[in-house]
């Protein structure tokens, strides 16, 4: 028999504001236990949560960076469970009028996965199991964070995948939250189910819960539809239940917990007023987002005709392309910008994290500055590398470094003085050359620059050189 | 449902609360009552969360919502004055399953 791959993911994202969601407690990372809490997160009777604005903001951005509806008219409700990380043992979520949805995010491929809806909520405490006990701090309880339904539109682990990095990359784009899957800053719930082709009903789905990384989605979901066909091949059925990916061992495996218990008997939190944003709130809102990452990786390449590699390794950092582009501005051009760009600087920077935060010492206006040096010829390509690399670690402008004399520039007599000087020096490269082995003039290139202090232009050096040889 | 001085006892066990023998008797009555009084709502809630939502139809605006500015949290002393604490923790001792 053969089987298909029904997927949906939850994602939860936590937002980058300074506050709780409920309280005016700090949504910094870390800390000691049980040091960023008050009554409110500690759900202490009596005490009265109050909706952080910029909860509601960003929870909006996301929505409408995923082309989705704004419901205007919005509400919390209260989700009941019982489990030592939540105080009030209900968490504040919302369940029938969620802030944002029916929206998408567009796969390469050109296929829509339906995002359902994207609702706020209130992250809960961590916990630390030992020695039959269980210790809880509440520095996480009350951070906002946003919920990311997608619709069952994923059909294999690569699409799922890829939807998770789309979502991550617009999100940053977006300035809601740095989406560290690491750090639990995103958190991707998988759901999987099989059906035989053909058909439409869905089977039975299992959820696997908190992965966080890209590749172990992949690698899970490998590991459950292996585990489900087995199932299913040998005449058994899946049972709906919630499991765990150990990435160490690449197994799958129920939860212990017993977290099926799907009845969370919702209720409007009467705590929290119903809250409107007004259209034309949302409208500005949506006039205040970024460039969205797809569209300028389109026009990186339509219309700045960046080479696709050279475009997809710039778009994907915000502030690399809010760098270009700054340079740009100041009429530098795309192609030398791009190519110190991902030559020089990021040769600087070794990891994703790093191009991520793209912390340099210069501007855009001072990188500016240097690459049209080079794109006047001022400087070569070689003197522009090395003096931006000067820049990049003193932070002083390229008319700092670059010695008057330097800028001078060097007069063709010069250079052809220079040119004859090598061809004199090296007759066994002139036979070379004149040979058809073009590689040979690489000797010649090391007298002109030790004349030059390295400012010749090598390509003007070499026409030079075959006009005195020809 | 009468609620027993037995119950009464196991609540306050709960929450680390001495009562006398006079003051559970007591109890035991007034919470009688106050599970009386909340059993009134049945009466009038028939349309269940839509009929609670109309209670509060009350509307507040984005612009009037919290603005998200960090007021310095409890210490932590605070935080766990009341309750079994390690180390700055809340311990729960774990139940079997
Ligand atoms: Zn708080």
């Amino acid at each position: 028999m053969r089987y298909e791959l029904v997927c949906g993911i939850e994602t939860h994202i936590e937002l980058a504001t300074n506050t709780k969601i409920f309280c005016n407690c700090t949504t910094a990372f870390g800390g000691d236990p049980n040091t960023h809490c008050c009554p409110v997160c500690t759900g202490q009777p009596g005490s009265l949560p109050i909706l952080n604005k910029k909860v509601v903001e960003y929870a909006v951005r996301a929505g409408l960076a995923v082309h989705c509806k704004i419901n205007n008219i919005s509400h919390m409700d209260r989700k009941n469970y019982v489990y030592p990380d939540l105080p009030k043992a209900y968490q504040i979520s919302q369940y029938d009028e969620p802030l944002c949805e029916h929206g998408y995010i567009e796969l390469e491929s050109g296929k829509r996965i339906g995002i359902t809806r994207i609702h706020i909520e209130e992250d809960a405490g961590k916990l630390v199991h030992e020695n039959g006990y269980t210790y809880v701090d509440y520095n996480r309880g009350g951070v906002p964070l946003i919920e990311i339904v997608s619709e069952p539109d994923i059909s294999s682990p690569e699409e799922a995948k890829e939807y998770a990095e789309k979502l991550q990359l617009i999100m940053r784009y977006v300035g809601i939250s740095d989406c560290k899957m690491q750090e639990g800053s995103m958190r991707c719930d998988v759901n999987v189910s099989l059906r035989e082709v053909g058909t439409k009903e869905f089977g039975t789905r299992t959820e696997t819960k908190n992965i966080n990384s890209l590749n172990f989605i992949q690698k899970a979901m490998y590991a459950e539809v292996e585990r489900q066909t087995d199932i299913l091949e040998a005449g058994g059925s899946i049972i709906q239940q919630t499991m765990r990916y150990d990435d160490v061992s690449d197994m799958i495996s129920p939860m212990r917990e017993k977290e099926n218990s799907d009845d969370y008997r919702y209720f409007p939190d009467p705590d929290i007023i119903r809250f409107q944003i007004a259209q034309e709130k949302v409208d500005e809102i949506k006039s205040s987002l970024p460039e969205l990452p797809f569209d300028k990786l389109t026009r990186y390449v339509n219309e700045l005709e960046l080479p696709e590699t050279t475009a997809r390794q710039m778009f994907k950092y915000r502030r690399v392309a809010e760098f270009f582009e700054g340079a740009l501005a100041e009429g530098a051009s795309v192609k030398n910008a791009s190519n110190l760009i991902t030559g020089t600087i990021y040769s600087n920077m070794n990891t994703e994290e790093d191009k991520e935060l793209f912390s340099v010492l210069i501007s855009a206006k001072q990188f500016g500055e240097l690459v049209k040096l080079l794109d006047e010829k001022t400087v070569n390509f070689k003197m522009a590398q090395s003096t931006l690399q000067q820049m990049l670690e003193s932070g002083k402008s390229a008319g700092d470094l670059i010695k008057k004399e330097d800028l001078a520039g060097i007069s063709d007599d010069d250079l052809t003085k220079w040119c004859q000087e090598a061809i004199d020096a090296n007759p066994k490269a002139v036979a070379d050359i004149m040979a058809g082995k073009d590689k040979a003039i690489n000797v010649m290139f090391g007298h002109i620059m030790k004349q030059s202090k390295g400012k010749a232009d090598t390509k003007k050096a070499e026409s030079i050189i075959r006009e005195l040889l020809s | 449902m009468a609620v027993t001085k037995t119950e009464i006892e196991k609540l306050a066990k709960l929450g680390r609360l001495r009562f006398s023998e006079e003051e559970l008797e007591k109890f035991a009555g007034e919470f009688d009552d106050i599970i009386a009084f909340a059993d009134t709502i049945n009466e009038s809630v028939e349309g269940g969360t839509d009929e609670i939502r109309s209670v509060g139809s009350q509307l507040v605006s984005f612009e009037e919502l919290r603005e998200d500015e960090v007021i310095l949290s409890l210490p932590n002393e605070k935080i766990v004055s009341n309750v079994e604490d390690v180390n700055g923790f809340f311990s729960v001792k774990r139940s079997k399953k």
